[in-house]
């Protein structure tokens, strides 16, 4: 795990700061704070070899996480709705390309998910973070689920339903603590609550009723919510982003 | 009155200052700093944050490197991280009594 997590920070960094690095590691249980800590910390450290992190001031670092996180929320969000409806209501084959559409909406909501956490988690890190963190695994689970697709293993579709509930139900609390944090226009946090709500509601609708098209057309339209919510998110984070630049304050 | 940072620092800024008070203290390795840090604040430094902004107050000369003991390797301030350290927290310190000094102004 160790060793996983320092070949994640370049090569450079390595030879200055790894075996010490490496020795504080070894001193602590890595927990899910210190594992997302060094991934961000690996991601600052690429960015401030290449001249960008050291310039990095409060008027560009959370403006970066800003600007990377609301992109990836917006691309997360549409690649999520046509995934899933053309899983749902046309191809659901293994293989197809449906599947590597939503792994892909997986990790642009993912990362989305890490710029918005870091950017708020200014303001209440533990919140923010406990918020990040069901979201995020039903992501990954969502990953792991449709890329063990084909491959024999009978636990995929359970991985993958699981993971997009975890998707979606950590959604709803990441715009409650959103909302709660006001570091992002409430407006959209309200809109991704709803939505994630709706989409649960049309879920737990679909799963209690069989696979009649009317109730599979009612579940596309709570994914349908669910990615627009994530989509104004997403808006709403570049718009904040432009004000910043344009005030040069956050 | 402006809140006292390091430039150029960004997010790390608070990690560094926090950093810097561990090492006022003495030279401490990482995870020394980390646990002192820890037990100051009562809030975790997770080593990815204590390492951004151990490689920052290298690069601006406020810590150095000491020679390694096994694998770790211990930092202490320079001069210049002290007088550093010092106008930081003068600064902080002027700050929280103005804003202690509102607060009683206006209290009903």
């Amino acid at each position: 795990m160790t060793r996983w997590l320092l070949r994640l920070y370049p090569a450079r960094w390595r030879d200055r700061y790894g075996d010490e690095f490496a020795a504080v590691l070894g001193e602590r249980t890595l927990g899910p704070f210190d594992v997302l800590d060094i991934l961000l910390g690996a991601i600052d450290a690429q960015l401030h070899l290449r001249g960008v992190g050291a310039r990095s001031d409060h008027r560009k670092g959370f403006p970066m996480s800003l600007r990377l996180g609301g992109a990836a929320a917006m691309a997360g969000g549409a690649l999520w709705l046509v995934a899933m409806t053309w899983i749902l209501l046309f191809d659901s084959n293994v293989g197809s390309g449906a599947w590597v559409l939503l792994l892909l909406a997986s990790v642009a909501l993912l990362v989305g998910l890490a710029g918005l956490s870091a950017f708020q988690a200014r303001q209440h890190p533990v919140l923010i973070w406990a918020a990040f963190s069901l979201p995020a695994i039903g992501a990954l689970l969502t990953i792991l689920g449709a890329a063990m697709n084909g491959s024999g293993n009978e636990y995929w579709w359970g991985l993958f339903i699981l993971g997009v509930v975890a998707t979606i139900v950590g959604s709803g609390l990441f715009a409650l603590a959103t909302w709660r944090s006001a570091a992002l226009p409430r407006s959209g946090a309200a809109v991704l609550g709803i939505a994630s709500l709706i989409s649960f509601a049309t879920f737990v609708a679909q799963s209690g009723s069989g696979d009649s098209n009317g109730v599979v057309a009612l579940f596309v339209v709570g994914l349908g919510a669910f990615s627009v919510g994530w989509i104004v998110v997403g808006v709403q984070a570049i718009g904040l982003d432009r004000q910043v630049a344009a005030a040069g304050t956050v | 009155m402006p809140a006292p940072t390091s430039p150029g620092f960004g997010r790390f800024a608070e990690p560094a200052l926090l950093i810097l008070v561990s090492l006022s203290e003495g030279p401490k390795h990482g995870y020394a700093i980390m646990t002192d840090v820890e037990s100051g604040t009562g809030r975790p430094m997770g080593p990815g944050t204590l390492y951004a902004a151990l490689v920052r107050l290298e690069g601006s000369g406020l810590i150095e490197a000491l020679p390694p003991v096994d694998r770790r390797r211990p930092y202490r301030l320079t001069g210049v991280g002290a007088t550093h350290l010092q106008h930081q927290l003068t600064a902080l310190s002027s700050f929280a009594d103005l804003g202690l000094q509102r607060l009683r102004e206006t209290a009903p």
